[in-house]
């Protein structure tokens, strides 16, 4: 019988012995992705089998089953090239870190936290170029988490508490500490931007968990406000976007910053935020790695809008790339929407100005999301582009993402831990307020 | 019964026989699809029979107490009006898609289109059936998203542009509903048809929009999910989707027009008992419903293009069953709902034959009209003046008499029948043309058929009604939650009858020559109104114009926000 306290270790052990091992595979780029998704689907596996003996947090265990499976889809998805062998092997350090952080006790969760950010910081730096200056707000971003993470270790609260809220606003991504969100998913090279878009807001709902309750008052008032306004923001400046990833990264924050007034709000984590998180990511996931697809056969700089009619020529990939964009609209059957409603119905105010916000900014990415399949998909073919549908391990990978979004929608989320939502006060006569 | 389950079931089946297969095959296995299709119809009649006979079957897979479980609730609730919903349903759609396989043949992407057509009755069908308000509204998101694919031909512009502004604009009154759902929710705590109804009926509550502004509950809910309705239902002003959409292949739109469209309908209908607690929402009803059935109207009077001129008949005609529900009719609206579905949809499988002939023969449309000897005659005036007239006054005493129908009580039936004397005075106008009769034979057998037609449906109507809410107080409730305040509905039923009787005699003198004497500059600025008016309609109020306006201003103001702010765009 195995100790349950070295449970955390063997789970996060299984990814970081596999990239210890790819040394060995370095000159061989084909072997050397079919042995990193392998060490994503053991992984899955031992999560699978020692998710009995794990202690429940309280978003349960959905985010810690879904990041092998997200980590492993983002690398089929990849074109099997020498240049990504790099983002390959730190796809299984990200993910065993990762592992380590949202299965470990206290105070060891946040040295694994903080090692996913230097290794973070570290790769920005080696990835900026004077085209993008803005990055350095990016590289800041996670430089404060990390001295936040530090923070909370060394210092007494109320100083500890705050610089974990902060270390969470910058993993969960909410205005104004959103820029380290948007340079991980526009600068980090070959798979890492969609692991890290499930990765990191999967770590920072988990750091919230524990202090959500404790939030005072103000703290409430001024984090419902910010995530409002981030929602509001993200929203309009995904319409505005003719960049992917960046529209994605926007889009992405706009979700994040909807979850973070639900927290706020109802005070606490359920698996229903979990759900949520781990649909968005999942999906953002699923668009960067169908993005990814175009850019490997079209260039790194494409402009969707040059592409169209892809319908025709690449089936497949059509129909895979609308049911994603299906799921990041937020339609039904899929776990967005899910996610989506769980929030909603679970939270405090009947109705109130935020939740017209919220409905407003699932509005908006109908109109932002649908416009970029559709000028991809549809429109004039372009006899003149050569088009090649998917490979076999793009089509799986897409497959997985889109089955595992169904899954989401339709399974009940008490599988994955106790959810202690309860329903509304049910019908009392009298006058409820406009929470404003 | 969980036979009744077989009936989405089939449908899902169809769509799976047409879609798997190879390209060789697509023709037999189309033909095959038809089968469970029309299956899948006898099912929804035997459904129909067991519940009008039983009453209404529940199958759910869900526990309605868990919380948990009501982020995606399969279940079906079946009443008379889920049964026959589907039996219109299902009865249409088999007859669109035996049409649509031949009509698509030499389509290169027919097997989609087939496929999508039985997706999206699968859809419909669990739309009607759901067992609760958030099942209810997955289907009806997954139906405006349907309706975009439902374009078909994405690569030519102009329906690319159309398909977009469906769904954007779907999503506008979905985003509505949705917010329904979460006040009802918040308010009331379920989500199921019954027990909302329930809670909503035994405790009333009261929203506080501000220190001092009060709203019901009931009256939020119900006008977030009215905006919902409007919005599949093309209600002024969220009616221009509809025109636009007419790209699309001609089955289509019989589907559209005869099922997809009435879906508003079947909403107010599924909860009209939470619809009968509010009389602000059923009074906006009547507005925006009477505003659609004019606008509509008027501009379908204006169109040179069959498919356009079928689709605001189709805006003005919703207007007018959403009228009806704003009356508190809801039975009388599921009626008007079943007949339009059913003659629009033979319309519109009828219009490509119709265009085909235009095309190929010289003297299609046949122009057969004479000129007339412009004279008086005072039979056809007679016969104009019982019509206009003493016909309303008979019917009137006759409702209320024979069929008692009590109408001192019912400001909603008076006003039904103003329509429908109106409706039938147009009838005589415009199918008779006075002028040309002469005959007292003709005359009197146009009143009798008038009078005959109008009993007829009066009884219909009075029979679906009983049939689909057996209990009478439940509809006299509805019709009391309806009621107009009464100088609103003694102005409305005086203004109809002047408008009614001064039209008459207007139209009248004018197919006879006559001319009323008016001041001159009254008579030019009658005629630069009209000529007004027209390119008004013609041009369909220029809405398509204004929400480019609104679409273009709303991105200047996005990319003016994003050029501003430091960020990442830049």
């Amino acid at each position: 019988m195995i100790d349950a306290t070295l449970i955390p270790w063997i789970v996060t052990g299984v990814p970081l012995l596999g990239a210890g091992l790819t040394p060995a595979l370095w000159t061989h780029p084909h072997r050397l992705m079919t042995w990193s998704v392998g060490v994503c689907t053991v992984s899955l596996a031992s999560l699978v089998g020692f998710a009995g003996f794990l202690t429940t947090p309280p978003e349960g265990l959905l985010l810690l089953f879904l990041l092998p499976l997200a980590a492993g889809m983002s690398l089929l998805g990849q074109p099997h090239h020498r240049d990504h062998r790099a983002s390959w092997v730190l796809t299984l350090i990200f993910l065993g870190l990762g592992l380590g952080a949202l299965t470990s006790q206290p105070v060891v969760d946040k040295l694994f936290l903080m090692a996913i950010h230097g290794f973070v910081i570290v790769l920005l730096y080696r990835h900026h170029t004077p085209l993008w200056p803005i990055s350095w707000w990016g590289l800041g971003a996670y430089t404060l988490g990390a001295l936040c993470l530090l923070l909370t270790l060394v210092a007494a609260p109320p100083l500890s508490s705050m610089a974990a809220l902060l270390a969470c606003t910058i993993l969960l991504p909410v205005v104004p500490f959103h820029d380290g969100h948007l340079t991980a998913l526009t600068r980090l090279p070959g798979n890492l931007p969609s692991f890290m878009v499930l990765l990191f807001p999967a770590l920072g709902l988990h750091s919230l968990a524990p202090i959500a309750a404790t939030l005072p008052d103000s703290v409430v008032w001024v984090m419902s406000i910010l995530a409002l306004a981030g929602t509001a923001y993200g929203a309009i400046k995904a319409l505005a976007q003719s960049r992917v990833r960046l529209l994605l990264a926007y889009s992405s924050l706009s979700f994040f910053s909807m979850l973070w007034w639900c927290v706020v709000t109802t005070r606490s984590v359920t698996p229903r935020a979990a759900l949520f998180v781990g649909a968005v990511g999942l999906v953002m996931c699923g668009l960067l790695v169908a993005w990814q697809i175009i850019r490997t056969r079209y260039g790194d700089d494409v402009d969707p809008q040059a592409i169209s009619g892809l319908a025709s020529t690449m089936p497949q990939y059509a129909v895979l790339l609308s049911l994603l964009a299906l799921a990041a609209m937020g339609l039904p059957p899929f776990g967005v929407f899910a996610g989506f409603m769980g929030l909603l119905l679970s939270s405090t105010a009947a109705f109130s100005a935020g939740i017209v916000i919220l409905v407003c900014a699932w509005l908006a990415a109908s109109w932002y999301i649908l416009a970029f399949v559709q000028g991809l998909l549809f429109g004039v073919r372009r006899t003149d582009l050569r088009h090649a549908d998917l490979l076999q391990t793009e089509l799986v990978s897409l497959i997985i993402l889109v089955l595992t979004l169904l899954a989401l929608g339709v399974i009940p989320i008490s599988l994955f831990g106790p959810d202690r939502t309860t329903p509304p006060a049910s019908a009392n006569s009298g006058s409820f307020a406009w929470n404003r | 019964m969980s036979f009744i389950l077989l009936i989405p079931l089939l449908l899902l089946a169809a769509a799976l026989i047409v879609l798997i297969g190879r390209d060789d095959t697509r023709g037999l296995r189309a033909k095959i699809a038809a089968y469970p299709i029309g299956a899948a119809f006898c099912g929804a009649i035997g459904t129909l029979y067991v519940v009008a006979v039983q009453g209404p079957i529940s199958i759910r897979f869900y526990d309605p107490g868990s919380v948990a479980s009501l982020i995606f609730p399969i279940g079906f609730y079946i009443d008379r009006l889920s049964a026959i919903m589907m039996t219109l349903i299902a009865g249409v759609s088999t007859l669109i898609f035996v049409y649509s396989t031949g009509y698509m043949y030499q389509d290169r992407h027919m097997r989609r289109y087939l496929a999508l057509i039985c997706f999206t009755d699968f859809v419909l069908i669990c739309m009607v059936s759901s067992a609760n308000l958030m099942m209810l509204f997955l289907f009806w998101q997954i139906l405006s998203y349907l309706l975009y694919l439902l374009a078909h031909n994405h690569e030519h512009a102009a329906t690319l542009k159309g398909a977009f502004n469906t769904f954007t604009l779907l999503r506008v009154a979905d985003a509505a509903f949705l917010a329904g759902i979460v006040l009802a929710y918040g308010v009331y705590g379920t989500l199921e048809f019954q027990e909302l109804f329930a809670r909503a009926t035994e405790r009333p509550v009261a929203l506080s929009l501000w220190p001092g502004i009060d709203i019901n509950a009931a009256t939020a809910v119900t006008l977030l999910i009215f905006v919902g309705a409007m919005g599949k239902s093309a209600q002024f002003p969220l009616h221009f989707w509809l025109p636009r959409s007419l790209y699309a292949p001609t089955p289509v739109h019989a589907l559209l027009h005869a099922g997809i469209i009435n879906a508003g309908g079947f909403l107010i209908n599924r909860l009209a008992p939470l619809f009968g607690l509010s009389s602000t929402t059923l009074h906006v009803a009547f507005v925006v419903g009477t505003l659609t059935a004019v606008l509509g109207a008027s501009m379908m009077l204006a169109q040179n293009d069959i498919k356009k001129t079928l689709g605001f008949s189709t805006i003005a005609q919703m207007g007018y069953m959403i009228m009806e529900c704003g009356l508190g009719a809801f039975s009388l609206a599921v009626f008007h709902l079943i007949a339009h579905g059913l003659f629009k949809a033979t319309v519109f499988l009828n219009c490509g034959n119709v265009i085909h002939k235009a095309r190929q023969e010289p003297h299609v449309p046949h122009v057969d009209q004479q000129e007339e000897k412009e004279n008086f005659s005072p039979l056809a005036w007679s016969t104009g003046f019982v019509t206009t007239l003493v016909i309303p006054l008979v019917i009137l005493l006759v409702t209320h008499g024979v069929l008692r129908i009590p109408l001192l009580e019912s400001q909603g039936t008076v006003i039904f029948l103003f329509f429908i004397w109106l409706t039938s005075s147009q009838a005589i106008l415009t199918l008779t043309r006075l002028r040309a009769i002469a005959s007292w034979k003709v005359s009197s057998a146009m009143l009798l058929t008038l009078l005959f037609v109008v009993f007829v449906y009066l009884f219909a109507v009075e029979s679906f009604t009983a049939f689909l809410y057996p209990n009478p107080v439940e509809v006299a409730s509805y019709f009391q939650a309806a009621d107009l305040p009464n100088w609103l509905f003694d102005s409305i039923v005086l203004m109809a009858t002047i408008m009614t009787v001064l039209s008459w005699c207007y139209l009248y003198m004018q197919a006879h020559g006559r001319t009323i004497w008016m001041p001159t500059w009254v008579s030019r600025w009658i005629e630069g109104g009209r000529n007004g008016l027209y390119v008004l309609f013609m041009n369909r109020l220029y809405a398509d114009e204004l929400y480019q306006l609104l679409g273009r201003t709303v991105m200047r103001i996005v990319h003016r926000f994003d050029k501003r702010e430091r960020g990442w765009s830049r």
